[in-house]
């Protein structure tokens, strides 16, 4: 009753958001809530949402967008985390749901008041049953770095944080512009991001992350792979010929010591050549959250060690 | 009964010599031929006399000299050659061993994944993903060496399981095969459900089953043990004609059914842990080449098995250069070109002479 009367989902008709809310109020007995300006989210999923007073039993469903509701100092009406939210330690002591298969009875017994989850990874049937017990779920799309501040900024007019949230986001561009301002003119580098191994997968045109590469003034040697996550060909690999191979390294995911050495065996690699085997921190990179800023920084550092580095002593 | 040369002369009609020679000479020299022919494509174009060179490097083997090759060469010499020949040798050693458990287990459904050693050799290469390790060991891939340990285990378990009274029956043993397969999966499934999200993609994309450019000490090794292994499955085929002819026909013809059984499944057992060690789990090879070869030459497995084993060479050699070029630089996994290719082809075999099926 409680859930009906502060979220609920519009059907695709052409209501007017306040008649809905006008409705509930009455409907529901609380007439006070017809006066509250009613304000329309739409997810990535082009779902539209209403809510009448911010969430405060939120479950997310990504490490990512824990992160973010920490950020903007949302972290109390956070009651439910995924097994690999780890960041910041608070959210450790979060209970636990799953991730890509999340067990929907200890989330029900949260008593969520919305659900925040990423368009990836989860079943698609998880979210029809959210449906059909009334949560509201609201998903995000990882599409572009941009995309991530966006994420934040709704999140924060939805969770009653929208000052904190917005002054997060105006920091997080302010750094990737301060980043990109840095290696603006210098020659870029050809890099390659080994998200896995064997077999080789990495980043193409349309993740986040080969954005992300850009901007950190590298060139992805999969730009032309016509997938956000292909596995590309090894001999691609050498053709292309990167300058600086880049390792995530993490304790969930990442690439292990002994398996980045293997790749010292393409000896006429440039890489392996000028011994330019990199690590960077899974977490930061890969999570499109707001460490990705750090992630930026810690990718312009490894591309271009003289000038990023050098610029930042000179502040 | 072992002496196959002299038995080739007496089956007169059905195969002769001169087929057998015709039959696999010419499977050879195709094979020969799909081999080039398969060098010549990948995410790379390389011109025809960069093969040509890069092949005359690798004949006179100067592996010092490597450094000194421009990277077209170092495509050729260190990527797609290994990895073009482990396609042919994975492709053949699928074909021979599903040839072999088809006419073992008298079931046409059988393939190399049947009998559970496979889950074996996935959950040990599943369980080296989880913990990470992952590097070399004289000179040879770990993962691998997990693979084929998880594997060998498998087969003593299923070995156990199955025999009774030091017999082997084949119901046992496919039953027991069949559920320890569906164990071993559900252990491999639950690794991959307690991953990050990343990295279960990574072992997804391995056990799907992907061939990648193996160093020439793995791509050896793995050679020689699969050609001897197929030498010995080779020296069994007239045992596999009459093994398809009945458990109590063959001991009534004075074969040690129970010996020769426990036999074609260790042979088996041990190439299919390779071969999954190496490549995970590509499908429809196994089951599917035996079947459209002995469509067209017959099923005396004295023919069957070689023809079997270069047609399913070809065949994955040629599905590998298709996942290789079709999406390139992308690579998609080979087991849907052996599928979307083979699958096709084979139905209209079936039709074409649906009476010789079986």
């Amino acid at each position: 009753m409680l859930i009906a009367a502060t979220a609920a989902f519009a059907n695709q008709d052409d209501e007017t958001p306040s008649m809905t809310r006008r409705h509930q109020g009455i409907l529901t007995g609380m007439p006070f809530m017809a006066h509250v300006s009613a304000q329309a989210y739409v997810d990535d999923a082009g779902r539209r949402m209403y809510f009448a007073k911010p969430p405060t039993r939120i479950v997310s469903l990504a490490p990512s967008i824990t992160e973010m509701l920490f950020a903007m100092e949302a972290g109390d009406q956070l009651v439910g985390v995924t097994d690999f939210c780890d960041y910041p330690a608070e959210a450790l002591k979060k209970p636990k749901v799953g991730y890509s298969n999340p067990n929907m009875e200890s989330l029900v017994a949260l008593q969520p008041d919305l659900v925040v989850a990423p368009n990836d990874f989860l079943k698609p049937d998880v979210i029809m049953k959210f449906e059909q017990l009334k949560i509201p779920v609201f998903i995000l799309a990882d599409k572009n770095v941009e995309g991530i501040f966006v994420h934040i900024q709704t999140l924060g007019r939805i969770v009653g944080r929208s000052p904190k949230a917005d002054a997060v986001a105006m920091q997080l561009r302010e750094q990737v512009a301060a980043i990109k301002q840095r290696v603006q003119g210098i020659a870029p580098v050809r890099m390659l991001y080994v998200l896995n191994s064997q077999p080789l997968i990495t980043v193409g045109p349309g993740s986040f992350i080969d954005q992300l590469i850009g901007m950190a003034g590298g060139v992805n040697v999969a730009a032309k792979s016509a997938a956000p996550y292909p596995r590309l060909s090894m001999e691609a690999v050498l053709q292309e010929d990167p300058e600086v191979l880049v390792f995530p390294v993490g304790k969930a995911e990442g690439i292990s010591e002994s398996e980045q050495q293997t790749w010292r065996q393409w000896s006429t690699m440039t890489a392996v050549k000028r011994g330019r085997l990199h690590q960077i921190a899974a977490d930061w990179l890969n999570r499109p959250g707001p460490r990705i800023a750090k992630g930026l920084e810690s990718l312009a550092e490894i591309l271009h060690p003289n000038h990023v580095t050098s610029s930042r002593v000179e502040r | 009964m072992a002496d196959i040369a002299s038995s080739w002369a007496n089956t007169g009609a059905v195969l002769t010599v001169h087929r057998w020679v015709t039959v696999i000479g010419g499977l050879l020299l195709a094979s020969l031929a799909v081999l080039v022919l398969c060098l010549q494509f990948g995410a790379t174009s390389v011109d025809v006399r960069t093969v040509a060179t890069a092949i005359m490097h690798m004949l006179r083997a100067d592996q010092g000299g490597s450094a000194t090759l421009g990277t077209s060469e170092i495509i050729m010499v260190q990527i797609r050659f290994p990895r073009v020949l482990m396609g042919f040798f994975v492709g053949a050693s699928l074909a021979a061993v599903g040839v072999t458990l088809q006419a073992l287990l008298r079931n046409p459904l059988a393939d190399p994944y049947v009998l559970g050693v496979s889950s074996g050799s996935a959950l040990g290469v599943s369980l080296a993903i989880l913990f990470g390790i992952g590097s070399t060991f004289l000179l040879l891939p770990v993962l691998p060496l997990f693979g084929f340990a998880g594997g060998l285990l498998a087969l003593l378990l299923i070995y156990r399981l199955a025999q009774s009274k030091g017999r082997l029956p084949i119901h046992s043993l496919l039953l027991a095969g069949v559920i320890l397969n569906a164990i071993l999966t559900a252990f491999i499934m639950f690794i991959t459900s307690i991953m990050e999200p990343n990295r279960s993609a990574g072992l997804m994309a391995w056990l799907m089953g992907s061939l990648t450019a193996p160093g020439y000490p793995a791509l050896g090794v793995f050679a020689v043990y699969a050609v001897i292994i197929l030498a010995v499955l080779m020296h069994k085929a007239q045992l596999l004609n009459v093994l398809s002819l009945g458990e109590e026909t063959a001991r009534s013809l004075g074969v040690n059914t129970e010996g020769v059984k426990k036999q074609l499944f260790a042979m088996t057992a041990l190439l299919t842990g390779a071969i999954v060690s190496v490549s995970g789990m590509i499908g429809f090879v196994g089951m599917v080449v035996p079947h459209a070869v002995r469509l067209l030459i017959g099923s005396d497995h004295r023919l069957l098995l070689p023809a079997s084993a270069l047609v399913g060479g070809m065949f994955l050699a040629l599905a590998d250069t298709m996942a290789r070029t079709v999406l390139a630089p992308a690579e998609i996994p080979v087991g849907i070109v052996t599928a979307l290719a083979g699958g096709p082809f084979f139905l209209y075999l079936l039709l074409w002479r649906k009476d010789r099926m079986f």
